[in-house]
């Protein structure tokens, strides 16, 4: 990737995807848009979950739970309060920071195993948890939201740019969404940049040689999970926005699992998985169930076992397979592809030129 | 007539780092040959190519048959045992486990009986441990332990990665003293890596002095032992 | 008195059930250092097997061993097939990948059993007898016995035959036991098939109570694995005495704290799991961390 890593080359790419994202609602219809609000909550959480997997090497099978907590902080604000749901979204993300913050304390007494382990009982646990206060959470009914409405000159300004009568809900979701994840972004890319990230990464390559170079591992580790939560906590607020209601049923252990598996396929510890992994966590089932469907030479039978067993016996193998071929995710996979198609170009060009490749290091 | 392990221009190593350059070394049948050298010169790589702990190039044959593409264990069920540096002491079991392990591939029962009592009679100090955990003994008792379930296997080759290491003097004796029994009672041969190149020479008929992975001296022990510039060099005294 | 008895019993039948659960983890643990988070799946998948023979006519007691040898065969297979590629990469990966594992299993059962609830035949009747003045039901007390059998089975295999010392010392042990001659891949592979029999047994204790369905034993797992974490994750004794702690005061606090019902029972394995992991992570028969060589 030697010419990404030149910064005008790199700062293009960004440029285009940013352009790709804010102009997507205009082309697209509203409903389209509204999927790829989910892409783009997805990211959000994923980002954090980045933080805390990819650069502080901490596994958590638990985040589903803090989006829960994120998502109930609002819709009961909303609700109860009659907060503004604008205001509700930073507090919601506090909130579970705080809470992250709370829960990265004894986790960092735990193996990477037991993390695990602890953090999965948290997201099977966390359902039964919700629909205990009633009073509070609206038990197993949950919580309806509104559609929150665009405001009057975002209106305008969308309706004049693309010509249509008036902006939807979703419209507005997908950038407010969008305008989020954009600051949120560029907090976690300048968190990695900087001190913090490279404190993560030395614990994460190895605990033991990081304390011994002064690095305040406890501290760092626990910010990674209260960070990780914070954005756990937003995105959770959005996505209980831009579905409508809230209920322990939103919030199973799947999408726990879902994220993590998104940030990991996505590619740990890299900038632009989280997006990637947004991506592919919101695609992957809609994909594969449309193009196992159009498939003509596949026998309808097939097709049939495909869709209704489908969603998670393809996850399940693509899962298996990804981690037996290619456990550093897509971006992983993209990196060592480009290295592979260097090595040939520069294997030919070397046989051209008659000289050898150099010769393996002796000890 | 052929050696029972012969080594031919095998290259070693480690990912991008190459170890071995070119060793080629041969043990006869119930030899004792010795492999000596600095640290970092490829004498546990060396052990480790023969039973495939590491990738290797070139010629390694065993009895005559090529070692290329085995695994680990196949090379053991061959007939190889190989006591590695740090000894391999399973000590999540106790000592009289780790005996019946090192008999795990044998058949005959009655021939495995009588070797715990002959092992037992050379080692008095594993039957007096025999039910405790092997990781309360000594660094000297675990090797004896693993010398032990070594000879248990029935070896025709035994690989030894430096026996003396921390070790005491007295126990260091006692151990290359079992070491010579092993090898005129069975007529098992060895291959010994050794830092302790004295005592290695004076035990072995056959000595390779490695330098840097490659074969730098090879002779007859004696003579290693008798040409003081190579002691200098090499041997360091 | 006695309803605190009848309790307890019905506690330890549970916990039997946790216990076996529990057994198979330790298992896959012991072999390759990893918790197997699709131990449930596996186990529910078995029971829909025997389920299926059972439906063709084959007697009970005939089908319960057959279906502990399919399910041996099954573990086998998936290690040698899934597993083994991935053996040596880091825990992350593993974790996804007996997750992905799971979902798969689940996925499976559904589509071929779909997602009604069914009931599956216990050998032992309804019927209650008299001990001690309380009320103990022969299910009860027959889910106690086969988890027990399993249980004392397991143990004379690792501890007291050749295969079982291979076995042990390759999962402790890989690189040295291969210095001795054992076939440790398929050592690692023996481990998993005997895990997922002894989750078969689990699974079709479970199943006259909980009524067969591909969800089943996801909250079993969490039981299993508070079970497993409160006796050592290393140690099959811990597994067992563990699941029995779990079940007897999971059952306890059902009945005699208020507020908790079937949902926060499972909270309470929880914060076991919780205590546990803070207070002492070694559980109770476990050891510090093992180097492995």
């Amino acid at each position: 990737m030697r010419f990404l890593r030149q910064a005008p080359a790199r700062y293009a790419l960004v440029l285009i995807v940013i352009v790709f994202f804010v102009g997507l609602p205009t082309v697209v219809t509203s409903f389209q848009s509204s999927e790829w609000t989910q892409v783009l909550i997805f990211a959000i959480v994923i980002m954090g979950l980045n933080i805390l997997v990819g650069y502080s090497g901490q596994i958590s099978l638990g985040h589903g739970a803090l989006m829960a907590l994120g998502a109930y902080t609002t819709a009961i604000l909303v609700h109860r309060y009659s907060l503004d749901y604008l205001a509700t979204i930073p507090i919601a993300g506090l909130l579970t920071g705080i809470v992250g913050f709370f829960l990265g304390i004894p986790a960092l007494r735990l193996s990477a195993l037991y993390l695990a382990l602890a953090t999965f009982a948290l997201a099977v646990v966390t359902p039964s948890l919700i629909k205990r206060p009633e009073q509070l959470t609206g038990g197993v009914r949950g919580i309806e939201l509104l559609p929150p409405q665009p405001p009057q000159f975002v209106n305008d300004a969308f309706t004049a740019v693309t010509g249509t009568a008036s902006m939807t809900s979703d419209q507005w979701l997908y950038y407010l969404c969008l305008a989020i994840a954009l600051a949120l972004f560029w907090l976690a890319w300048n968190l990695v940049r900087h001190r913090p990230g490279r404190a993560l990464r030395a614990i994460r390559d190895g605990e033991v040689a990081a304390a011994a170079f002064g690095v305040n591992v406890a501290g760092y580790k626990t910010l990674a999970f209260a960070v990780s939560a914070f954005y756990a906590g937003i995105a959770g607020s959005l996505y209980g926005l831009s579905i409508g209601y809230v209920s322990p049923d939103t919030f199973p252990v799947s999408l726990s699992f879902q994220v993590l598996v998104g940030a990991v396929i996505g590619g740990l510890a890299s900038i632009p998985g989280p997006l990637l992994g947004g991506i592919f966590t919101f695609w992957l089932p809609i994909v594969s169930n449309q193009f196992v469907g159009s498939q003509d030479w596949i026998p309808a039978q097939v097709v049939s076992v495909f869709k209704n067993a489908g969603p998670a016996v393809s996850y399940g193998v693509l899962l298996i397979l990804i981690m037996i071929f290619a456990p550093r995710g897509l971006v992983g996979l993209i990196v060592s592809g480009y290295a592979w198609l260097q090595g040939r170009v520069r294997g030919a060009a070397e046989r051209g030129t008659g000289h050898a490749p150099p010769d393996a290091q002796t000890v | 007539m052929t050696a029972l392990l012969e080594l031919e221009g095998v290259h070693a190593g480690y990912g991008q780092t190459r170890v071995l350059h070119g060793v080629s070394l041969s043990v006869g049948e119930g030899d004792i040959v010795s492999l000596l050298g600095a640290n970092g010169a490829g004498k546990t790589t060396t052990l480790r190519a023969i039973t495939g702990g590491v990738h290797w190039d070139g010629s390694i044959a065993f009895g005559g048959r090529s070692l290329r593409r085995l695994t680990t264990e196949d090379v053991i069920r061959l007939g190889v045992a190989h006591v590695p540096e740090g000894r391999g002491v399973l000590t999540e079991l106790t000592v009289d486990e780790n005996l019946r392990v090192g008999a795990y591939l044998r058949r005959d029962a009655a021939a495995v009986a009588r070797d715990y009592d002959r092992v037992f009679d050379l080692f008095p100090i594993l039957r007096e441990r025999r039910h405790l955990s092997a990781s309360t003994l000594s660094g000297g008792e675990q090797q004896m332990l693993a010398l032990a379930r070594a000879l248990l296997m029935r070896p025709k080759l035994m690989l030894l990665d430096e026996p003396s290491l921390g070790l005491a003097p007295l126990v260091v004796r006692r151990i290359f003293d079992v070491i010579r029994e092993i090898n005129q009672t069975d007529r098992v041969a060895i291959l010994l890596v050794e830092q302790n190149a004295r005592m290695a020479l004076e035990l072995s008929t056959q000595a390779y002095v490695l330098e840097v992975g490659r074969v730098a001296v090879q002779g007859p022990s004696s003579q290693l032992k008798g040409e003081e510039s190579v002691r200098r060099s090499y041997l360091g005294y | 008195m006695q309803e605190f008895l009848q309790q307890v019993v019905s506690g330890l039948a549970t916990g039997g059930i946790f216990a076996s659960l529990a057994l198979a983890l330790v298992l896959i643990y012991n072999a390759m250092g990893l918790v197997n988070f699709a131990q449930g799946e596996m186990a529910m998948f078995a029971t829909f097997l025997a389920l299926v023979l059972i439906d063709h006519g084959v007697s009970y007691w005939i089908a319960f061993p057959l279906t502990l040898a399919i399910a041996f065969a099954g573990g086998v297979v998936i290690q040698r097939v899934v597993i083994r590629p991935v053996e040596r990469a880091p825990v992350l990966t593993l974790v996804i990948v007996t997750l992905g594992l799971a979902t798969l299993v689940n996925g499976m059962a559904g589509f071929l059993f779909g997602y009604v609830p069914r009931s599956f035949p216990s050998p032992f009747s309804a019927q209650t007898v008299n001990i001690l003045g309380a009320l103990a039901s022969y299910q009860d007390l027959g889910v106690i016995a086969v988890s027990g059998v399993v249980l004392v089975l397991i143990y004379l295999l690792l501890q007291r035959t050749t295969l079982g010392l291979a076995l042990r010392a390759a999962s402790h042990h890989p690189e040295a036991s291969r210095l001795l001659g054992i076939r440790v891949s398929w050592m690692l592979a023996l481990g998993w098939g005997l895990a997922s029999a002894v989750g078969a047994v689990s699974g079709m204790m479970a199943a006259p109570i909980l009524l067969l369905q591909p969800n089943m034993m996801q909250t079993v797992i969490i039981y299993a694995f508070a079970a497993a974490v409160l006796g050592g994750i290393e140690s099959p004794l811990g597994a067992v005495v563990g699941g029995l702690i779990v079940g007897v005061t999971v059952n306890l606090a059902g009945a005699y704290v208020p507020g908790v019902g079937g949902d926060l029972q499972l909270a309470v394995a929880f914060a076991i799991i919780i205590a546990v992991l803070v207070l002492k992570p070694n559980g109770l028969f476990g050891r510090a961390a093992v180097r492995r060589v």
